[in-house]
């Protein structure tokens, strides 16, 4: 087998049942129950190769959980075909099960009035983790994530971030392969997200473990995965490199100026587009391959406070992906 | 054997998850002893004033209120709280969790919480079928109590089968919570004989929601009272439906999709 994770025109519909508004419709609802189907996957098609670090983007509903559900096992597909590490995961095989791992930030598994010291052990008889392994795995994640006084502590009286840290370590006991993270730093506060982020990375470096990250913290994504696949309505919109689509969407640098003056308007338009100009401040879009010697020209002829170079927002990158401006996106060239 | 020291372990953490709310346990502990009383006491009236009930004396009434009030223990040990755990699980989208490990997804649903407190329920039964046998004068010979094991687990398989098929029904329904209400009002019926009851309320429950398998012919076989037909029909019934069950949750398990996309 050519990847680890080969996905190949994957569909899933789910059928659900709706429901007007008010009593009426509640009371229509409970007695005759009127089905739509949802098509939550769109014949999707990628590869992953074993220790990448891919980030699927998309909004709410975008199908990027349904996917990861597909994956592992927890969803039949409706059509296509999925294939992780050799086996097709809606089988469910053993051997399959335990060689990932299912994280999701939403939902924990951790034992709610135990300390996690107990989950753990649980974890350890459930994967047939032997009693050595078991320990140094442990000592390992306890190093990386600091975990020490949190073990022997009910879980229900840790914080948000001391339980995150704690369902994914109880999520590694086993040293799985394959690392389905969903939305593992939500509702956590910017230090945490970080430490996260960090031991995610050093996982992966040193286990070379393949991971699948979904996020809406766009640093999450900006700062594991060089590899991208952005969802949106079930499809498939980009799969490729994140900075390569970066220079693609945004083939410009964000050129930040503060005057003394009010400025020109149409003295800094010869430099670049004009993104926006208020009073004694300007946005100008340089072309990225130009920016440095763009940069020197307008210093030379106009009087400049204070200049400053940034990367255009990635959240707008993503947007704009979303909306669907972007043209020429052919996710099957980028991902073969 | 790995399940049964998984289940060992489960045990465990329940008994410690007890252990931290230990005002509970008194008052649980109160709860039954109050219910056993209740009980014993109403059989007391009823008996007050006739000989016998479905031809069934005092002490051998006893012994059905004793394996009554453990099997009731039992359900509340072990089949509620993780029935109400599925439920709870299914509307939630946790059930993943149980769904993604390498084990016997069945098994790990409906045995991973107990609630070791209710256990004072099943120790007080087996005091009171002790205490009516002390009271007849009466010492089961060995094949009796070979017999009456049997039916026992038999009684447990069945008991099982039916909560679990309950909590199955959350795949599709959502909230049972009121279903395995209704089945608790039907075991209720388990307190008197089978025999008091006529025509298709008896034969309802003795083949429909097998109530009387669960405790008026255990009941018989600790008295030595059993025919080898009832003793086949509670093998069969009890390895019938615990198939039953085990088929409904794999189809179930096969055709869920989780609550939240």
């Amino acid at each position: 087998m050519a990847h680890q994770i080969e996905v190949e025109r994957l569909s899933k519909h789910y059928q659900v049942h709706e429901k007007e508004p008010g009593l009426a419709g509640s009371l229509r609802a409970f007695f005759a129950r009127k089905y739509r189907v949802v098509k939550a996957v769109e014949a999707v098609s990628f590869n992953i190769d074993a220790g990448e670090m891919v980030g699927f983007l998309g909004p709410n509903g975008a199908g990027k959980t349904t996917t990861l559900k597909v994956l592992s096992g927890l969803l039949y597909p409706t059509s296509g075909r999925a294939n992780v590490l050799g086996f097709t995961p809606h089988r469910r095989q053993n051997e399959y099960l335990k060689q990932f791992t299912l994280v999701m930030g939403q939902k924990q598994q951790l034992m709610w009035d135990l300390p996690p010291m107990e989950t753990f052990l649980v974890n350890q008889a459930i994967y047939e983790v032997p009693r050595a392994d078991f320990q140094a795995i442990l000592k390992e994640l306890d190093d990386l994530l600091e975990l020490g006084p949190l073990l022997k502590k009910q879980v229900r009286k840790l914080s948000l971030g001391e339980r995150m840290k704690c369902e994914l370590a109880a999520a590694l006991l086993h040293r799985p392969k394959v690392l389905f993270l969903d939305e593992p730093t939500i509702g956590l506060d910017v230090t945490m997200q970080a430490r996260i982020r960090d031991f995610i990375a050093e996982y992966n470096r040193r286990h070379g473990a393949t991971v699948i990250l979904t996020s809406h913290y766009m640093a999450d994504v900006t700062a594991l995965c060089d590899r991208i696949i952005v969802i949106d309505k079930g499809r498939l919109l980009y799969d490729g490199n994140f900075r390569a689509l970066i220079e693609r969407v945004a083939p410009y640098k964000v050129l930040k100026l503060q005057f003394e003056q009010q400025p020109d308007l149409s003295a800094l338009a010869q430099f670049g587009a004009v993104a926006r100009a208020d009073g004694l401040t300007a946005v100008l879009h340089v072309p990225r391959a130009h920016a440095a010697d763009t940069a020197a020209r307008l210093l030379s002829q106009i009087e400049v406070d204070d200049i400053n170079f940034e990367e255009p927002a990635v959240e707008d990158i993503v947007r704009q992906v979303f909306a669907g401006k972007v043209d020429g996106l052919s996710p099957e060239v980028e991902s073969a | 054997m790995r399940y049964v020291r998984l289940f060992a372990l489960f045990l465990k953490a329940s008994f410690l998850v007890e252990l931290e709310y230990r005002a509970n346990f008194a008052a649980r502990a109160m709860v039954s002893v109050f219910w056993a009383g209740v009980t014993l006491v109403g059989a007391g009236v009823f008996f007050s004033h006739t000989e016998t009930i479905g031809g069934w004396t005092f002490n051998e009434a006893l012994v059905i209120i004793g394996l009554f009030t453990f099997m009731g223990g039992f359900i509340q040990t072990f089949l509620q709280p993780n029935v109400q755990r599925i439920i709870e699980m299914i509307r939630l989208g946790t059930l993943d969790f149980v769904l993604t490990r390498p084990i016997n997804s069945q098994f790990m649903a409906s045995l991973r919480y107990s609630q070791m407190f209710s256990m004072v329920d099943m120790l007080l039964g087996a005091g009171i079928v002790v205490w009516a046998c002390i009271r007849l004068g009466y010492a089961p010979a060995p094949v009796t109590l070979a017999q009456f094991a049997i039916m026992l687990s038999m009684a447990v398989l069945i008991v099982y089968s039916i909560w679990m098929v309950i909590a199955t029904l959350a795949f599709w329904l959502v909230k049972v919570n009121n279903m395995a209400e209704l089945f608790n009002s039907v075991y209720d019926t388990g307190r008197f004989p089978v025999t008091t009851f006529q025509g298709l309320i008896r034969l309802a429950l003795t083949f429909i929601i097998p109530i009387a398998f669960i405790t008026t012919f255990p009941a018989q076989s600790v008295l030595g009272r059993l025919d080898a037909t009832t003793l086949l029909a509670a093998v069969a019934m009890g390895v019938g439906l615990f198939t039953v069950s085990a088929l409904f949750w794999r189809h179930a398990v096969r055709s869920y999709s989780s609550a939240s996309s």
